[in-house]
């Protein structure tokens, strides 16, 4: 017997099947506001700031410029595409390793989430996965009627092909560790900073 | 017989030593002897405990979510064949290779196996109690491969080389001014240097190149996703995510109990799982993965040793709800006080103590007796595990104490089964108080009063207030 029929072997000796799916969970109504989201993100260590959508670019801009003080800033071409005037390089290197000096990277967010801070980003909108992770900060964009309040309406608003993808990673404030005598720092690894623009 | 890497690897996780309840005492009593690192070990982990108290009631349905959750657990382990056939082939689907291994052993081999395959050698590591369970890190170690453990704690005790003390905070019991000797002795930290930040950013650095470098990374997973084959890997420090967006290869070692049907049912615990641990609604970063990198490969590697053991038992198959919260640590007085090492398991704790009689070497394993019974891991558990039962249950399965406790235990069960000896002995017991409670070497409790404080009795029995009760006029 081989080591796949061996283990299913030994589970069918303990599997009983009575047990029932419960169904899915009733969600409770809880606030999908801005203020809400924005109250966890800060609570997380993340920043959200309300922006028209015709002052997006020029917001974006300022601020990547002010963090990046001459350093990179990438942007995924998905961000790009909406940060029209914008001067910013575009991710297009497949070589995850390309990013590691970026200071400040740009990305778009699918879904936020106001019960935990939490914003969604895409495979699709993000293929340059190392980008969020690497970059010294991160900027995300979300539309303003994207936020909802529980991370259950959440998961179901992704898109039907995101799991298609490679990846969907949500992000709740930048990279933070607390192991060193329940210090809370920012940046263990990642971003020390994350903003995310909510466009109204 | 074993080879050096297997010894290695076994001495690692203890696995093939009995643990006996004196091996737990001595190394409690050996953390019990110094004040101030108990206070502080006992402040930090009921400190979480509070987190999580405010984190559950922020949320209007947290209990909801815990029965919930129970049930989907529950569900999936009485069909979980079928899950784990429907995992692979959605995960091979998705590009995906899987691997399946009966126990600790053939985890590590195949690991080894793929590295080798993948022309690997520098191995970026994120936290995975499983691995710490199989020992694979000695196992790598042995046939030379450099594994790096990158999460902070992790790194901190792989420094140290030592285990790690607690689930989430696998540092626990170090503080900042051993850290910084460490980051000192290892990373050239300059002396003297215990700000936190500043600790954290030379260990930063140091990963930074290692994640660079390396050409393989490997995590655990927190949920294996049947009907997409996704993984879910949930972090605070983004580790597991540079650990799989930098190097091709990706191993993924999964415990054949992380398997849930949807990802709308990884939503329940995902609400409950950082809330439990940290008090936090959700960590910072949440990925679900599917199949490989572009470019890349990755192989999941579903591993039972000895988890269909305790699906096949009424009793203990509840154990394989856990997500490794760490909430059943953070609230346990015995672990507050005698430290995760104590236990002398890869899991610490009322969880540890319950999942470690269960492994197939561990016949004599006295661990359940290292509680007070007093059910606040219970209370806590986000999957509803009744804990305090569990350990009551192996106590009666596998008893393993010493023999002059089980006497003692004997005589105490002779006694409560007669009441009129039991109400002349409690007598006794009032007027000796303060002989059985004082602090003396010829007091034959000493050894016990050593660390534990008898407490103020009422003064007359409850029976005596009862009939007083009873008798006096309305």
């Amino acid at each position: 017997m081989n080591a796949r029929e061996s283990v299913l072997a030994a589970v069918r000796r303990g599997v009983r099947r009575t047990a029932a799916h419960p169904g899915p969970h009733l969600v409770p109504s809880l606030d999908a506001g801005f203020d809400a989201f924005a109250a966890r993100l800060a609570g997380a260590g993340g920043e959200a700031r309300l922006v028209a959508r015709a002052a997006l670019a020029r917001e974006v801009e300022t601020l990547a410029s002010a963090w990046a003080d001459g350093g990179r800033v990438v942007a995924e071409p998905s961000a790009a595409a909406e940060l029209a005037g914008a001067s910013f390089e575009i991710a297009r290197d497949a070589d995850p390793a390309s990013y590691a000096d970026v200071a400040v990277a740009i990305a778009r967010g699918a879904v936020g989430v106001a019960e935990n801070g939490a914003v969604a980003v895409l495979g699709a909108d993000a293929p340059h996965r190392s980008l969020l992770f690497l970059a010294e900060r991160v900027l995300l964009l979300l539309d303003a009627d994207a936020i909802v309040g529980d991370l259950h309406t959440g998961l179901r608003a992704l898109p039907e092909d995101a799991l298609r993808h490679h990846h969907v990673t949500w992000i709740a404030g930048p990279s933070k560790s607390a192991d060193i005598e329940q210090a809370l720092v920012f940046g263990a690894h990642g971003p020390r900073a994350l903003v995310v623009f909510v466009v109204a | 017989v074993l080879d050096r890497g297997a010894r290695r690897a076994a001495k690692a996780t203890r696995v093939g030593r009995a643990i006996s309840i004196a091996a737990f005492d001595e190394r409690a009593r050996a953390n019990l002897a110094n004040d101030a690192a108990v206070a502080r070990h006992d402040a930090a982990a009921w400190s979480l405990r509070a987190k999580r108290d405010a984190a559950a009631r922020d949320v209007p349905d947290f209990e909801a979510l815990r029965t919930r959750a129970a049930a989907i657990k529950d569900h999936v382990l009485d069909h979980l064949d079928g899950y784990l056939e429907r995992f692979e082939e959605r995960a091979v689907a998705a590009g995906a290779v899987v691997h399946w291994a009966p126990d600790a052993r053939a985890a590590c081999e195949i690991v080894e196996r793929v590295l080798r395959e993948g022309g690997a050698t520098r191995v970026a590591k994120s936290k995975s109690m499983l691995t710490e369970e199989c020992g694979l890190n000695a196992w790598l170690e042995a046939r030379g491969f450099e594994v790096i453990d990158t999460d902070l704690g992790e790194r901190i005790v792989q420094l140290g080389h030592e285990p790690p003390s607690h689930l989430i905070v696998p540092a626990i019991h170090r503080t900042r001014a051993e850290i910084a000797a460490l980051f000192e002795r290892t990373m050239g930290a300059p002396p003297g240097e215990t700000d936190p930040d500043r600790l954290m950013r030379l260990a930063r650095a140091d990963l930074r190149a290692r994640f660079l470098a390396a050409e393989a990374g490997i995590t655990g997973a927190n949920f294996a996703v049947a009907d997409s084959g996704s993984l879910v890997l949930v972090t605070n420090e983004g580790n597991a995510d540079l650990g799989t967006s930098l190097p091709p290869l990706h191993v993924a070692c999964v415990g054949i109990e992380k398997l849930v049907p949807t990802l709308d049912d990884a939503g329940v615990f995902l609400r409950l799982l950082a809330r439990s641990a940290t008090g936090q609604p959700i960590s910072a970063y949440t990925t679900i993965l599917t199949g490989p990198r572009p470019g890349g490969a990755l192989h999941v590697v579903l591993v039972d040793n000895g988890r269909s053991r305790l699906l096949a038992s009424d009793t203990h198959r509840r154990a394989l709800r856990c997500i490794r919260c760490g909430a059943c640590l953070n609230t346990c007085p015995v672990y507050r006080r005698a430290g995760g090492h104590a236990y002398g398991t890869p899991v610490a704790g009322p969880i540890g103590a319950v999942l470690a009689p269960a492994h197939p070497s561990a016949s004599a394993n006295a661990l359940p007796y290292a509680s007070s019974l007093c059910g606040s891991c219970t209370a806590v558990c986000p999957v509803k595990i009744d804990l305090h039962e569990q350990l009551l249950a192996w106590r009666r399965e596998a008893p393993a104490l010493p023999p002059s406790m089980a006497r003692a235990a004997r005589l105490a069960a002779a006694v409560f089964a007669r009441p009129r000896l039991y109400r002349a002995a409690a007598r006794v017991a009032r007027l000796a108080w303060p002989l059985i409670g004082r602090r003396s070497a010829r007091n034959p409790a000493a050894a016990w009063l050593a660390s534990r404080e008898l407490p103020q009795h009422p003064g007359e029995s409850f029976r005596t207030r009862w009939l007083r009760a009873r008798g006096a006029p309305r």
